[in-house]
């Protein structure tokens, strides 16, 4: 089953909200969604393990983008640009 | 601020998109009601041939087509439609040539035949992103992306900047054929890019001198995998001698003989095609499409 976002808004200060096309609303605390960064440079590539590395919890998105039909891309406030949230791991993530 | 409230929380498209960073879109003036990628895993099965054929089956019916050719390595769309060199400009764009009524635009118009492309990933995926958001398309009924064989950086750029509508699949019966598409059609899923069905290219071989149809590269591969992946059948296209000479010499077989019996099956998979996007077959809601939130650090709270 394919997700797409209907709304997406800032919900507080460090609260993200999607509404999604089945009407299923998620709430995503957006500095776990930084620790949860599914990139490159934080998880390795070939054993998909996640790599060390302190997340300031003062981290916030800065802006956030749509990437085609699948995906969202997220820019940190801490320079951290790569990750590409895709619409299947945001339904995860929202448990 | 009444962004905030979670009553009436505002869409993102009422955000105003940032020149400098946002993705990729259309130019302005640019209206195209379906985009709709022609893609396989494999080269060599048909799909320019078929991309070829097909803008020029919808421009029959009347519709407005467009026709582009990402296949930065191997551009072959300017020969198989004797494409002239575009020479105007609209302000910053380019205006695409008309070739009997459907525009055309193909990176072998912007560089020398005999000379290879010779690219790395990004700067493959950004030609393809220019050819589609740098051209002054107008007003179209249906935009036809010829894609290069592969799963690798155009596709992915192509899926990430380009609103695709959907996707058509092309692909030989031969089982070598058959393993890449099922590559091309697992890419489209994860990118949630519809796939709107599936067309059989070289399905049999018209000789010309008797009426056997000859199943060089095994029967029913195609229409097999489509039925196995619950995807529509579109058509099968005969091999012919015709169908390879047309696209060599620059005239489309439906144009050039329209009653040949390989254009009899590009007008069935035109047809089949249309039929498939009245139905909505495979075709998700699609919600808010793109968009472009910028985070308030410092949200005022309600009272």
């Amino acid at each position: 089953m394919s997700h797409h976002i209907q709304e997406i808004w800032q919900e507080n200060d460090r609260t993200l909200a999607i509404t999604w096309t089945d009407q299923q609303t998620s709430l995503y605390d957006v500095v776990r969604l930084r620790e949860r960064c599914p990139c490159a440079q934080c998880v390795n590539e070939f054993t998909g393990e996640r790599k060390p590395m302190e997340i300031d919890p003062s981290v916030r998105p800065a802006e956030l983008f749509s990437v085609g039909q699948y995906a969202m891309q997220i820019h940190f406030s801490d320079g951290h640009r790569t990750g590409i949230y895709s619409f299947d791991l945001l339904r995860r993530l929202a448990g | 601020m009444k962004w905030f409230q979670k009553k009436d929380p505002p869409t993102v498209a009422e955000v105003p998109p940032q020149a400098s960073q946002a993705p990729a879109t259309p130019a302005t003036g640019t209206r195209i009601r379906y985009t709709l990628a022609i893609a396989s895993g494999k080269g060599g099965v048909g799909k320019s041939t078929t991309a070829a054929n097909l803008a020029f089956a919808f421009a029959a019916q009347g519709a407005k087509v467009g026709l582009c050719d990402v296949d930065v390595y191997g551009p072959s769309m300017a020969l198989m439609t004797q494409t002239p060199t575009p020479t105007e400009m609209e302000g910053a764009l380019i205006v695409p040539p008309e070739v009997r009524g459907v525009k055309i635009i193909s990176p072998a118009l912007f560089a020398s035949t005999n000379k290879a492309n010779i690219l790395r990933g990004p700067m493959a995926g950004n030609l393809a992103k220019q050819l589609l958001t740098q051209v002054a398309w107008g007003e179209l009924d249906f935009l036809f992306i010829d894609c290069p064989p592969g799963t690798g950086d155009i596709q992915l750029s192509l899926a990430q900047n380009i609103s695709l509508d959907a996707a058509i699949l092309v692909t030989s019966p031969q089982q070598v054929a058959l393993l890449d598409v099922r590559k091309a059609l697992e890419m489209f899923r994860t990118l949630q890019v519809p796939v709107l069905g599936l067309i059989e290219t070289m399905s049999y071989f018209l000789c010309g001198t008797c009426e056997t149809r000859h199943p060089l590269f095994g029967k029913d591969g195609g229409k097999n995998f489509a039925a196995e992946h619950k995807l529509p059948f579109l058509g099968a296209i005969p091999l012919s001698e015709a169908l390879t000479q047309s696209g060599d010499r620059g005239v489309p077989l439906v144009v050039a003989d329209p009653t040949h019996a390989g254009s009899q099956a590009y007008f069935e998979a035109r047809d089949a095609i249309l039929e498939a996007l009245k139905q909505g077959k495979g075709l998700p809601p699609k919600g808010l499409g793109s968009f472009h939130l910028k985070w308030d650090p410092m949200p005022e709270v309600q009272p």
